[in-house]
């Protein structure tokens, strides 16, 4: 009987101790009604390309580089998830963010504040190598902003934060094939 | 060619077809879209006044040594500024050890009330014990005239205050520890002994310049 008993509390501690060691709560994963969907993936110089093309003949897409202690970034926000909820059906907004302390907690958290409910990324990887990556144009300034037509042809690029009317105007000139 | 196509259809079927050229073809909006000089260019701007955090004024004029200059555009307000900032004061000795002279800049002039104001200069400089020129940028004009965009940046000049390396200071602002290219340690070795940089420009990520325009 004593035989039976040790291994059988063996197992509940170690069971116990695994169900310790795991997290509550995944704050990078929200429901969305079916399957939980990451807001926050890690993302390299090399993903980006194959993340943008995805969306290639079906929606335009708007690439925002940001981080959650950027003012500029934090001023331009609600005007592009505004749009895509606006035009959700033509237009795909990827967001990158740059942030380094506690990512995986302060960007989701942010991102749920402003009701952003789909994946977005976490640059991952050397500055040399992301940059140029994302366009070769970028100077790694925070914001930056890439819009593409459906047909992945770029037809806007800043560095610096804009206005609602700017984002409407380009992200509508996208949506109109470029 | 163009004159018989003129006299035949006149200049209006000529306005049209290039209207509808353009408009055929993916016109790229590029805003706000600062231009850096270029490796070779004359430093600009070397004999504007400038304030320190020590009270004094100077000029980058006055700030190069026999060698060259380090301009750092900086901040108070950058969380990239400050993970690098444990290696700026080693990188302004490495420079001035090399017979270069090192200066940083602060050019965000949209926030002196948010943060980058000469006192809170001061007391950043007092704080991390600045080891070196802290200066502020009035009117972000330095920021403008060298076409840098964001904090931290690096422009090195040499002995004729030509341009000779622009960018980053290291490949890992996240982690001294675990930098594996010193990008401007090497720089600097380099044109203190004489030897061709490379490389001559490198991009990392930063705080956009808080510009008044």
């Amino acid at each position: 009987m004593r035989r039976k008993i040790i291994p059988l509390m063996l197992m509940l501690a170690a069971g116990l101790m695994v169900w310790q060691c795991s997290p509550k709560e995944d704050p990078a994963e929200v429901q969305t009604g079916g399957e939980p969907e990451t807001l926050l993936e890690p993302i390299t110089a090399s993903q980006i390309d194959s993340v943008v093309k995805q969306y290639r003949g079906e929606k335009a897409v708007l690439v925002n580089l940001w981080a959650t202690w950027c003012g500029p970034c934090v001023e331009e926000f609600p005007h592009i998830v505004e749009l895509q909820e606006k035009y959700e059906d033509q237009l795909k907004v990827i967001f990158i963010s740059g942030d380094f302390t506690d990512p995986y907690v302060e960007v989701p958290k942010f991102l749920k504040e402003y009701k952003v409910d789909w994946t977005t990324y976490l640059k991952t990887g050397n500055d040399q190598e992301f940059i140029p990556a994302v366009d070769p144009t970028w100077s790694g300034a925070l914001p930056f902003t890439k819009i593409y037509d459906k047909q992945g042809n770029v037809v806007a690029r800043w560095e610096n934060s804009a206005d609602f009317e700017t984002f409407h105007k380009h992200v509508k000139n996208a949506i109109n094939g470029g | 060619m163009k004159s018989a196509i003129i006299e035949r259809f006149g200049s209006g079927v000529l306005t049209l077809l290039l209207i509808w050229g353009a408009s055929i073809l993916p016109v790229q909006a590029q805003m706000n879209q600062v231009k850096p000089i270029s490796i070779g260019t004359d430093a600009p701007m070397t004999d504007v006044d400038l304030e320190t955090t020590d009270g004094e004024m100077t000029t980058l004029q006055a700030s190069a040594m026999e060698k060259g200059l380090v301009v750092m555009f900086t901040c108070n307000t950058c969380p990239y500024v400050k993970a690098w900032e444990d290696r700026f004061n080693e990188v302004s000795q490495m420079a001035k050890e090399q017979g270069i002279g090192f200066i940083a800049l602060n050019p965000n002039t949209k926030y002196r009330d948010k943060g980058d104001s000469m006192d809170d200069m001061k007391k950043r400089a007092q704080d991390y014990n600045y080891q070196f020129t802290y200066a502020l940028d009035k009117n972000n004009q330095l920021a403008d005239a060298y076409g840098a965009t964001r904090t931290p940046e690096i422009f090195l000049f040499n002995s004729d205050m030509k341009l000779v390396y622009h960018g980053a200071i290291d490949d890992n602002y996240k982690s001294k520890a675990d930098v594996q290219k010193t990008y401007l340690k090497d720089a600097l070795m380099a044109l203190g002994n004489g030897n061709d940089i490379m490389p001559k420009t490198t991009k990392s990520l930063g705080c956009s310049i808080k510009r008044v325009r």
